[in-house]
């Protein structure tokens, strides 16, 4: 090259331009583009990369950046162009081979032709606005490489060709696919633009085509089995030769087809869609449905609507249905097996999701409230548990159990009339000695305390108080009889409070002799203790146990209720009465006699009496013998006159007309408090304030309201607002 | 009209009172005790009935015949109402000495002639809608029995017709139909004044009517007879 003088080593500022001529300049390129040549021909060992690269920083020195630049763009072009035709030439599978192999040779080649050319990148390049040697380099390649018109198509044919038969079954190379995405995601948007763009797009009609398919002959569970697997195959692809980038672009595409574009059909499949899966707890499936519909907009809505309209069909037939309603405690057993079933579903399938639960619990609140005996069934299953079905049942497992019929009370409306049952049924509980545990009693109680406040169970509680102390009270008045009573009749009695128990006192009948005595013995006694109060006896409640001798000296001892004593123990002077005499001699009430004298005379296995004429009602001329002939085989005989524990249809009218009027005052003094407070208000806001005040213990019915509000203004508690009729003022 | 009432007699000392007052001669007749209607009328025995009773001051049914018959109205015509008002009558068909007194004072009347033409223009009050208001809210006090709270049904009724013949309601008989058909209770002032304001305000059509318009719930159930029983067709929105 250039001769090198020698020279003392001196470092001196650049005083004037050193022109060189460009004779040199082109020399120096040429020296330069050779080994450029080189590189691409793999004979880059024989350069030396001081010299070229000093070879590159003269030219830039010497102004002859633009030279050097443009040189290089031409030269790595040309040989680009030729790399090119060797691709294409490639047959069948080699081609993607080929050009995997031709841009890992390029890569390299760019690499050294960088550094040969830093000086240049380094300075000419930034100075005069021009890519950069790497960048150069992919850029060429993407023009004149990727974007060959032969090469362009086919390679995305051939990566959507390979992609394709994977999705079929086939075993690709996915290493190669992995060089060759690789590849484009460094030449920039080619990644994007020039391969995923297409992909989705392909994808899209290959799943259309597949769901359509699938859906055609596939039942819900196996087609989700199916969607479920493809969306794990297509994550699985990305993540060992696709762009990370594109996997949620990619499910996202195979979930719209798969599963948002059929939805409704999957949902509603015959036989195998949400319903059947829901009846036949298939937790499996639910859960695959419930994970790949959240991943769709308003997949889980529409999960949990259908799941909803589900419910509350069921369980509208449910309590309309009167053969289930025929056994209560049937009735509400299936009620709990429902909801037991359901909260399994939603905790195994559904992820435990809270917006299930509020469906569930909606729905359950929506037609337990169809029916309205629901609260006096409830009732009765409670009374059934605690009479006979926890017997022998451990505590934890007690308030299992207890806290499970909570949850079905918490869905009435109508909490009041269910206070009413339950203290009528606890009253007969009480009162029979029928109740399997007493914790479990108090148990519930507290429960409905807590749930329901105070007020709600204080009167429960005073019939608790009420039989402890007649234990107490009894005890009392034996020791004080010392020997008194001898061979007469035992007495037990209960001393009810008026008021805490919801018994209607009734006109006492006609004791028989034989247990006046003692009866009058206790009133006088208890009077004696407790000064100022009223004591009447209830003989439309209470049991006698009566020694009974038959004929061929057959003894029986016979349970039965208070009125069928009274009459029993009038055949202990005559053989014959007829119904007048009884009624007379006795005065009980005329139906209550009629049922008396039908289980004493008309049941098979408890007539202890006969009737004529032997028809099954009671007339008001039949005649009454003492049954001689009455045999069993059982020593102590029951004759019960238990009413149904359902009610029957005149009582139930009269339960629900006591809770209406209990209903209005609880009405006004809710009005009253908050006109009181508010002062002056508009009709809807006092409805609306009443109604949430109120809805703890029931939802009052907006006409009640409005007479109620009526029923003040007459009473002056209220007026109209002179100037604006809508609006109520509280008159202090 | 029918009611029954103690009577009682002028004090000689009402005279003095009164004055130059023309009517007294016409007051002495009003004013008949009906446990001595048969006798006399003596000073005397005026004096001695009125120490016996000195504060039952009433004109009372026979009186208020007679009263009608001078002022030649029929005892049943409406106007007969205003006057009440105009003396704020306690109750129908009997005038306190102080109401009735009162009254003439404050209508300015002093001779027969005076109260005849006064007549035609307490007529025209019932065509003003403030005045006449006031005289069917007035009405429910009067015509109700002292001590009850709510009017009897037959009596509302009967007040009805008689109110709405002076402002026309289309709806008044049906209205009165429905209380006999289903109501059959006495009325409460609330749902007599609301009464007038619904005649008022609510089309023939009841397309302005509001469920949530806090009316007294027998109008809604009115208003629901109507509709159900095809009486009116509400345009349904």
């Amino acid at each position: 090259m250039s001769a090198q003088k020698r020279r003392t080593f001196k470092i001196e500022a650049f005083k004037h331009r050193v022109e060189i001529d460009p004779k040199y300049a082109e020399r120096t390129w040429k020296v330069l583009e050779h080994a450029i040549h080189e590189i691409y021909n793999h004979n880059a060992s024989g350069l030396s990369f001081e010299e070229l690269y000093r070879n590159a920083y003269n030219m830039v020195l010497h102004k002859y950046g633009e030279k050097l630049y443009s040189g290089l763009v031409t030269t790595m072009t040309g040989h680009l162009k030729e790399i090119a035709k060797s691709i294409e030439d490639a047959q069948g599978s080699l081609f993607l081979e080929e050009l995997d192999r031709k841009w890992g040779e390029h890569n390299k080649a760019l690499q050294m032709i960088r550094d040969i050319m830093m000086y240049m990148d380094r300075t000419f390049v930034p100075s005069s606005g021009r890519t950069p040697v790497h960048d150069l380099g992919l850029n060429l390649w993407r023009d004149n490489i990727i974007h060959s018109s032969k090469i362009q198509s086919r390679l995305l044919d051939t990566l959507l060709d390979l992609i394709h038969r994977e999705r079929k079954g086939e075993v690709i190379n996915r290493g190669l696919m992995r060089n060759i995405t690789k590849m484009l995601m460094d030449l920039g948007p080619v990644y994007q633009e020039d391969f995923e763009k297409p992909f989705l797009e392909v994808s899209a009609s290959f799943y259309s085509g597949e769901s359509q398919q699938l859906i055609e002959c596939c039942d819900c569970g196996e087609y989700l089995r199916k969607a479920e697997k493809r969306l794990s195959e297509e994550t699985e692809r990305v993540s060992h030769y696709l762009d990370s980038g594109s996997e949620v672009k990619i499910t996202s595409v195979v979930e719209g087809e798969m599963i948002a574009n059929h939805m409704q059909r999957l949902v509603h499949m015959e036989n195998s869609g949400l319903v059947n899966m829901l009846v036949d707890d298939k937790y499996e499936d639910l859960a695959r449905m419930y994970s790949l519909f959240r991943r769709v907009t308003d997949g889980l809505l529409m999960i949990r609507d259908v799941m909803t309209l589900h419910l509350r069909e069921t369980g509208r037939q449910l309590v309309s249905d009167p053969e289930k309603l025929k056994d209560p405690v049937d009735f509400v057993q299936h009620l709990l097996d429902e909801k037991d079933k359901y909260d399994l579903i939603i905790s195994k399938s559904f992820n435990n999701d809270k917006t299930f639960q509020n469906a569930l619990n909606s729905s359950f609140e929506y037609f337990i409230n169809l029916n309205n005996r629901s609260p006096e069934f409830i009732s009765l299953y409670v009374d059934d548990k605690l009479r006979k079905g926890l017997k022998g049942v451990s505590e934890e497992d007690v308030e299992v159990v207890l806290d499970k019929v909570m949850m079905l009370f918490r869905y009435l409306q109508e909490k009041d009339v269910f206070e009413k049952y339950y203290k009528q049924h606890l009253a007969k509980r009480l009162l029979s000695g029928k109740t399997v545990s007493d914790d479990a009693e108090r148990s519930m109680i507290v429960k409905l305390k807590t749930e329901c406040g105070y007020q709600f169970t204080s009167k429960l509680e005073g019939m608790f108080t009420d039989m402890k102390t007649s234990v107490d009270t009894l005890q009392g008045f034996y020791a004080s009889q010392h020997a008194e009573i001898g061979d007469g009749p035992t007495l037990a009695v209960q001393v009810l409070t008026t008021g805490s128990w919801p018994t209607q006192p009734s006109a006492p009948c006609n004791l028989p002799t034989e247990i006046i005595g003692i009866c009058e013995k206790f009133r006088t006694y208890y009077l004696g203790t407790h000064t100022g109060r009223r004591l009447t006896w209830q003989t439309n409640m209470g049991t006698a146990d009566i020694k009974a001798t038959f004929g061929k000296a057959q003894k029986h001892e016979l349970n039965v209720s208070t009125y069928q004593m009274c009459i029993l123990m009038l055949f202990n002077s005559v053989d014959r009465l007829s119904y007048k005499e009884i009624e007379q001699a006795t005065e009980i009430p005329a139906s209550d006699l009629k049922r008396c004298l039908q289980s004493l005379a008309c049941v098979k296995g408890k007539n202890v009496l006969r009737k004529e004429p032997m028809s099954k009602d009671i007339a008001e001329d039949d005649a009454f013998y003492f049954n001689d002939k009455f045999t069993s085989k059982f020593i102590k005989v029951k004759i019960g006159t238990v009413a149904a524990q359902k009610e029957s249809e005149p009582e139930k009218q009269e339960t629900r007309q006591r809770v209406e009027e209990d209903r209005k005052p609880q009405i006004e003094a809710a009005i009253v408090r908050i006109m009181k407070s508010r002062r002056v208000l508009d009709h809807n806001t006092i409805v609306t304030e009443v109604t949430s005040q109120l809805q703890s213990r029931f939802l009052p019915n907006p006409v009640v309201i409005k007479k109620r509000i009526e029923s003040l203004i007459e009473r002056e508690f209220l007026e109209r607002d002179k100037a604006d009729r809508k609006l109520y003022r509280y008159l202090a | 009209m029918e009611e029954e009432e103690a009577g009682t007699m002028v004090h000689t000392n009402f005279y003095c009172h009164l004055g130059n007052w023309g009517i007294l001669k016409k007051l002495e007749q009003w004013f008949i005790p009906i446990s001595m209607s048969p006798w006399k009328l003596g000073e005397k025995a005026a004096l001695q009935a009125l120490k016996a009773n000195p504060y039952v001051d009433m004109i009372v049914v026979d009186g208020i015949s007679l009263l009608c018959t001078d002022l030649q109205v029929d005892p049943q015509d409406i106007v007969m109402l205003v006057v009440s008002w105009h003396m704020k009558a306690a109750t129908m068909c009997e005038f306190s000495r102080q109401e009735f007194i009162g009254g003439l004072q404050s209508l300015g009347i002093d001779t027969i002639e005076k109260f005849r033409e006064k007549l035609s223009y307490m007529r025209s009050e019932l065509r003003d809608d403030q005045r006449f208001r006031e005289i069917y809210n007035f009405s429910f006090g009067w015509a109700k029995e002292k001590g009850q709270k709510s009017l009897a049904l037959e009596t509302a009724i009967g007040m009805w017709q008689l109110l709405f013949a002076e402002w026309h309601w289309p709806l008044v008989d049906h209205w009165c139909q429905f209380l006999q058909l289903k109501h059959n209770k006495a009325i409460s002032r609330d749902t007599w004044s609301q009464l007038l304001e619904f005649a008022k305000t609510i089309d023939l059509q009841l397309s302005n009517y509001d469920e949530e318009g806090a009316w007294p719930y027998l109008i809604d159930e009115f208003v629901e007879y109507l509709t159900e029983n095809g009486i009116v067709q509400r345009p349904q929105n």
